[in-house]
C-alpha cells in the first residue's frame, strides 16, 4: 500500500545572520546549506492501517508527507503508494489520495462550503449519485448541518476543520494523510475529529497516516507509531512497545491511610509527585512489582495503581536522548 | 521626552525593522528598482508618439510633459513605498483584532496606523522620478530660478500631504468596510490621473480633474518649476492640502468612534 | 481530455461565483479597467488642436479605445498574479495535489471572473455605439462573427501567453515584474500604447507578426472595419500560430517546472 525504502531529500537553503547589517551584506554576498531534511527512510504500510508520525517541529515529518504525495520529488530512495510512484503525479493516483493540512485552507474564504465541495465534485469528476451518498453521509458524520450555507470566514476553526475533512473525503480516497488536523482545535473540536477518523477508517479501511503534535491524536487513533527526528526514523512499531523500550521506569501510585514519614520511600522508588494523601513513585521497570507487593505489606495502604508515564514525556525523553 | 520626537523615534525603529525584513529578498530589491526605471522609460516613449504629431499639447513641450511624468512617478513612489502597505494592513488590522492592540498604545493611533509600513522596494522610485523631471526641465531649455524652486518645493510638498490625506480618509473607511484591497485601488487610479498635465484632457474631465483635486499633484508643481504657475495657487494649494488633512484626521476619528462603539 | 471538458462548465461556474461574492472589488476593477479612455483624451486634443493625425478623427479614436477597452479587460493576465500568490502561500501545493491539471484550475477560474466583466462591458460598448456620435463600428454579421472568433483567439493567446509566463515562478521569485516587462515592451506592439496606424512603420511591421497584436489591436481593427480579408486571414493565422506556440513552449516548461518545484518545495 505505502512502501518506502531509504527515502532521503535534501534541500539548499540560505542563511542569513540576523540585524539590519547582516542584511545589507548579504544583499551581495550569501551562504548556502545543505539540509537534510529526510535521510534513510523506510517504512511499509498496510491497506487499512492508521499510523502516526511522530517528532518535533523540523523533524522531517511533512517533508516525508510531500514525498508520499508527490509534491516532492525524492533525492533518492524509492516511495510507492497505492502502486504509483507518487512524484509522477499520474490523475490516477491523485483521485485515491487526499491531503489535509491543518493550516492550509482548500475552502474558500468567502462562500459557504457547499460551493466548494460543488468545486471538488467538478475536478474529481464524480456523478451525482456517489457524490450525494458520499456527501450526506459526511455531512451526518461531521454534523455539518448548520454550517453548509455559512460563508467559511465566519465558522469557528473547529467548524472549518470539519468541513475542510468533508472536502477531502468526498471522493473516497484510498489513503489519508493528514498533517496536524487538530493544530489549534480546542478540546471538543479535537475530539470531533478524532472520533469521525475513526469511524471513517472503520468503515472503508482507508489508510490513515497522521502527523500531530498533540499525542491524543495519536494514542487515539493509531497503535502503530513512527518516530521521526533530525530525517532519520528513531522508530517504528506498537505504541506500547515505545513505551516500553524508552521508558525505564513505570509509575506506582499509593493512596495512604495515614501520613508516613518521607524516608519511607528510600530504596523504594524517586517520589514524582506527592498530593496529599496520594504519592506517586517512579521505579525500575523490572522492580514495579516487587516494589508494590512491599507496599502493601509494610505499609498503610488503601490503594495502589501502577501505570506508564505519559506518552508526551517517553517522547521527550525519545527526542532528549538523540 | 517631546512628542514629536519620540513619534519620530517609534517611526524610525518601525521602519528598520521593515527595511531589514525585506532586504532579505534581494533580488526583489535590485529588480523592483529595475522595473521602475523602465516604467519611466515606458511612460516617456509612450508620450513621445503624441509628439509625432504636433510640437505642443494643450501648451505643453515634450520635455515640460517630461517633468510631470517624473513627479508622478515621484508621488507614485512615494504612494506604493509608504502609504499603500499600511492602507493594504488595514483589513487585516480590523479583521485580526490588531487595530485593538495599537489602539492601546500610548502613541498617536493615525500616525502609528498610516506610518508604520514601509515598503522598501519602492523607496527609491522618489529619487528615480525627481531625475526623469531634472532632465525634462534640462531638456526644456528653461532656467529655473530661486523662487519658482521655492514654489515647486511648497507645491509637491501639498501633493504629498493630498496623497497622505487621501490614503487616511481610505484607512478611516476600510475601518468600516474592510476592505482595504478594493480601497489601496482608489488611490492607484487617484495618482494615475495624474500621469499627464491635466490641460492634456479637455473639458468637462479638466475641470473634474481640477476639483477632484488630481490637478494640485504634479501640474502645479510642475508648473511652479517652469515658471508658469498662477500665483494664487500658491495660497489655494497649501489651503486644500491642510484642509484635506484637516477631513481626514476627522473621518479617522469618527470612523474610530464608531469601530470602538461596534465592537464594544 | 473528455475529463477536462466536462469539469470545465462546473469550474467556471464556480468562479463566477466567487467573483460575483467581490461585487465590490469587481465594481472597482472597473474603475481602473477605463484607463484606456485617458490616453484617448489627449488623442483628442490633438485632433482639436492640429487636426486628424494621419486622417484619424474624434470618431475613429472613440470607436478605436473604446473597443480597447473591452480588450483590455479581457485579457488573462490575472493568472500570472494568481499564479505569484499561490506560490508564495504554498497553495499551488494544494493544486497540484487535485487530479485536474493547474492549467485548468487557473484558466476557468479566470474565465470565471471575465465573464462578469464582459455582462457590465459588452452592454456598455453596445450602448456607447449606438449613443455616442461618431463611436461607430460597421459591422454586419459576417464581420460580427469574425470579431466574436477574434475575441476568443485574443484572450485564449493572452491566457496561454501569461501561464506560459507564470511558470517562471517555479525558478524564481521575480515572476510579476518579468512579466510586467514583458507586458510594457509589448504594450507598443499590442495598440495599447497607441493605436499601431499611429506608430512608426518599422514598429508596425514588426507588431502584425508579435503575439500582443492577436490580444488587443487585431480584434479591434477588426471590429472598426479597417482589415482587409488578407489582413484578416493574416492576423488569424499569425494569432494561431503563437496559440500553437504557447501551447508547446508551455508542455515543455510544465515537465520540468514541476520537476523542479518537487526538488525544493519546502
Amino acid at each position: 500500500m505505502i512502501e518506502v525504502r531509504d527515502l532521503a531529500k535534501h534541500f539548499r537553503v540560505h542563511r542569513r545572520p540576523p540585524g539590519l547589517r547582516a542584511s545589507l551584506r548579504s544583499l551581495v554576498r550569501r551562504e548556502h546549506v545543505t539540509v537534510r531534511a529526510v535521510e534513510q527512510v523506510s517504512f511499509t504500510i498496510p491497506a487499512g492501517q492508521v499510523v502516526g508520525f511522530l517528532g518535533p517541529n523540523g523533524a522531517g515529518k511533512t517533508t516525508t508527507l510531500k514525498c508520499l504525495t508527490g509534491l516532492l520529488h525524492p533525492t533518492a530512495g524509492d516511495v510507492r503508494v497505492l502502486g504509483h510512484t507518487p512524484h509522477r503525479r499520474e490523475p490516477a493516483f491523485l483521485r485515491r489520495i487526499s491531503l489535509v493540512m491543518g493550516q492550509r485552507n482548500a475552502l474558500f474564504w468567502d462562500l459557504p462550503a457547499a460551493d466548494a465541495f460543488e468545486v471538488n465534485r467538478a475536478i474529481y469528476g464524480l456523478a451525482e449519485a456517489p457524490y450525494r451518498s458520499a456527501l450526506d453521509e459526511l455531512v451526518t458524520l461531521l454534523d455539518l448541518e448548520p454550517l453548509l450555507t455559512k460563508q467559511v470566514r465566519v465558522l469557528s476553526l473547529g467548524e472549518r476543520m470539519r468541513c475542510e475533512l468533508a472536502g477531502a473525503l468526498l471522493h473516497r480516497p484510498d489513503v489519508l494523510f493528514l498533517d496536524e488536523p487538530t493544530l489549534g482545535l480546542d478540546v471538543n473540536g479535537q475530539a470531533a475529529v478524532r472520533t469521525f477518523l475513526r469511524d471513517y477508517n472503520a468503515r472503508y479501511g482507508a489508510t490513515v497516516l497522521l502527523t500531530s503534535h498533540y499525542m491524543g491524536d495519536v494514542t487515539a487513533l493509531a497503535r502503530r507509531v513512527l518516530v521521526i527526528d533530525h530525517g532519520t526514523l528513531r522508530f517504528d512499531g506498537d505504541l506500547a512497545a515505545l513505551v516500553e523500550a524508552h521508558s525505564p521506569h513505570r509509575l506506582v501510585r499509593v493512596t495512604l491511610r495515614e501520613a508516613v514519614p518521607a524516608q519511607t520511600w528510600v530504596g523504594l522508588g524517586e517520589v514524582s509527585e506527592v498530593d496529599g494523601a496520594v504519592v506517586t513513585l517512579a521505579v525500575p521497570r523490572a522492580e514495579t512489582a516487587a516494589v508494590a507487593a512491599r507496599l502493601l505489606t509494610t505499609l498503610p495502604v488503601e490503594d495502589v495503581a501502577i501505570e506508564d508515564p505519559p506518552v508526551e514525556d517517553i517522547i521527550r525523553a525519545v527526542f532528549a536522548h538523540a | 521626552m517631546s512628542g514629536w520626537s519620540r513619534h519620530a523615534r517609534v517611526l524610525a525603529i518601525c521602519w528598520r525593522a521593515a527595511v531589514a525584513g525585506e532586504v532579505e529578498y534581494r533580488l526583489n530589491f535590485f529588480s523592483n528598482v529595475a522595473l521602475s526605471a523602465f516604467w519611466m522609460v515606458w511612460a516617456a516613449a509612450g508620450a513621445s508618439v503624441y509628439f509625432r504629431f504636433t510640437g505642443t499639447v494643450a501648451g505643453w513641450t515634450q520635455a515640460e510633459v517630461l517633468v510631470v511624468i517624473g513627479l508622478f512617478f515621484t508621488l507614485n513612489g512615494l504612494r506604493q513605498a509608504l502609504l499603500q502597505p499600511n492602507l493594504e494592513r488595514m483589513t487585516d488590522y480590523v479583521r485580526l483584532g490588531t487595530l485593538d492592540f495599537l489602539l492601546t498604545k500610548p502613541f498617536d493611533a493615525q500616525l502609528l496606523v498610516s506610518l508604520r509600513q514601509v515598503r522598501v522596494n519602492n523607496l527609491l522610485d522618489p529619487v528615480l522620478g525627481l531625475a526623469l523631471t531634472t532632465v525634462g526641465v534640462v531638456l526644456s531649455g528653461r532656467g529655473v530660478s530661486v523662487v519658482a524652486l521655492a514654489a515647486f518645493g511648497l507645491l509637491l510638498g501639498c501633493a504629498v500631504l493630498l496623497l497622505y490625506a487621501l490614503t487616511v480618509l481610505l484607512m478611516a473607511l476600510a475601518v468600516v468596510l474592510v476592505a482595504a484591497e478594493e480601497l489601496g485601488r482608489v488611490s492607484y487610479a487617484f495618482v494615475e490621473l495624474s500621469r499627464f498635465p491635466v490641460e492634456l484632457y479637455r473639458n468637462p474631465v479638466q475641470a473634474v480633474l481640477t476639483v477632484v483635486p488630481v490637478a494640485f499633484l504634479t501640474t502645479y508643481p510642475a508648473a511652479a518649476l517652469l515658471g508658469r504657475l498662477d500665483p494664487y495657487l500658491l495660497v489655494i494649494a497649501p489651503a486644500v492640502a491642510v484642509g484635506a488633512v484637516v477631513v481626514a484626521t476627522l473621518a479617522w476619528r469618527r470612523s474610530l468612534h464608531s469601530y470602538s462603539g461596534a465592537s464594544a | 481530455m473528455r475529463d477536462v471538458v466536462t469539469a470545465y462548465p462546473p469550474l467556471v461556474r464556480s468562479a463566477t461565483l466567487v467573483a460575483a461574492t467581490y461585487r465590490g472589488r469587481v465594481a472597482l476593477s472597473l474603475l481602473t479597467g477605463f484607463f484606456p479612455l485617458l490616453l484617448m483624451g489627449v488623442w483628442l486634443t490633438i485632433v482639436a488642436e492640429g487636426g486628424p493625425p494621419k486622417g484619424w478623427t474624434t470618431g475613429d479614436f472613440l470607436s478605436y479605445y473604446a473597443a480597447a477597452t473591452l480588450l483590455w479587460n479581457l485579457s488573462g493576465d490575472h493568472v500570472v498574479w494568481q499564479w505569484d500568490a499561490d506560490m508564495r502561500s504554498g497553495d499551488l501545493s494544494v493544486r497540484l495535489l487535485r487530479p485536474v491539471h493547474p492549467f485548468h484550475q487557473y484558466a476557468t477560474n479566470d474565465l470565471g471572473h471575465r465573464l462578469i466583466f464582459l455582462t457590465v462591458l459588452v452592454p456598455a460598448l453596445v450602448l456607447a455605439a449606438l449613443l455616442v456620435p461618431g463611436l461607430d463600428y460597421p459591422v454586419g454579421p459576417v464581420r460580427l462573427a469574425a470579431v466574436a472568433a477574434a475575441l476568443v483567439l485574443a484572450y485564449a493567446v493572452s491566457l496561454l501567453m501569461a501561464s506560459t509566463f507564470a511558470l517562471i515562478g517555479f525558478w524564481s521569485t521575480q515572476t510579476s515584474n518579468a512579466w510586467l516587462l514583458w507586458w510594457g515592451l509589448g504594450s507598443f506592439a499590442s495598440g495599447w500604447v497607441a493605436p499601431l496606424a499611429l506608430m512608426p512603420d518599422w514598429l508596425r511591421s514588426v507588431a502584425v507578426v508579435l503575439p500582443f497584436r492577436t490580444a488587443m489591436g487585431f480584434p479591434v481593427e477588426l471590429l472598426m472595419g479597417r482589415l482587409d480579408a488578407r489582413e484578416t486571414a493574416y492576423g488569424f493565422a499569425v494569432g494561431l500560430g503563437w496559440l500553437a506556440a504557447f501551447a508547446v513552449l508551455y508542455r515543455v516548461i510544465w515537465r520540468h517546472g514541476v520537476r523542479r518545484y518537487q526538488a525544493v518545495a519546502g
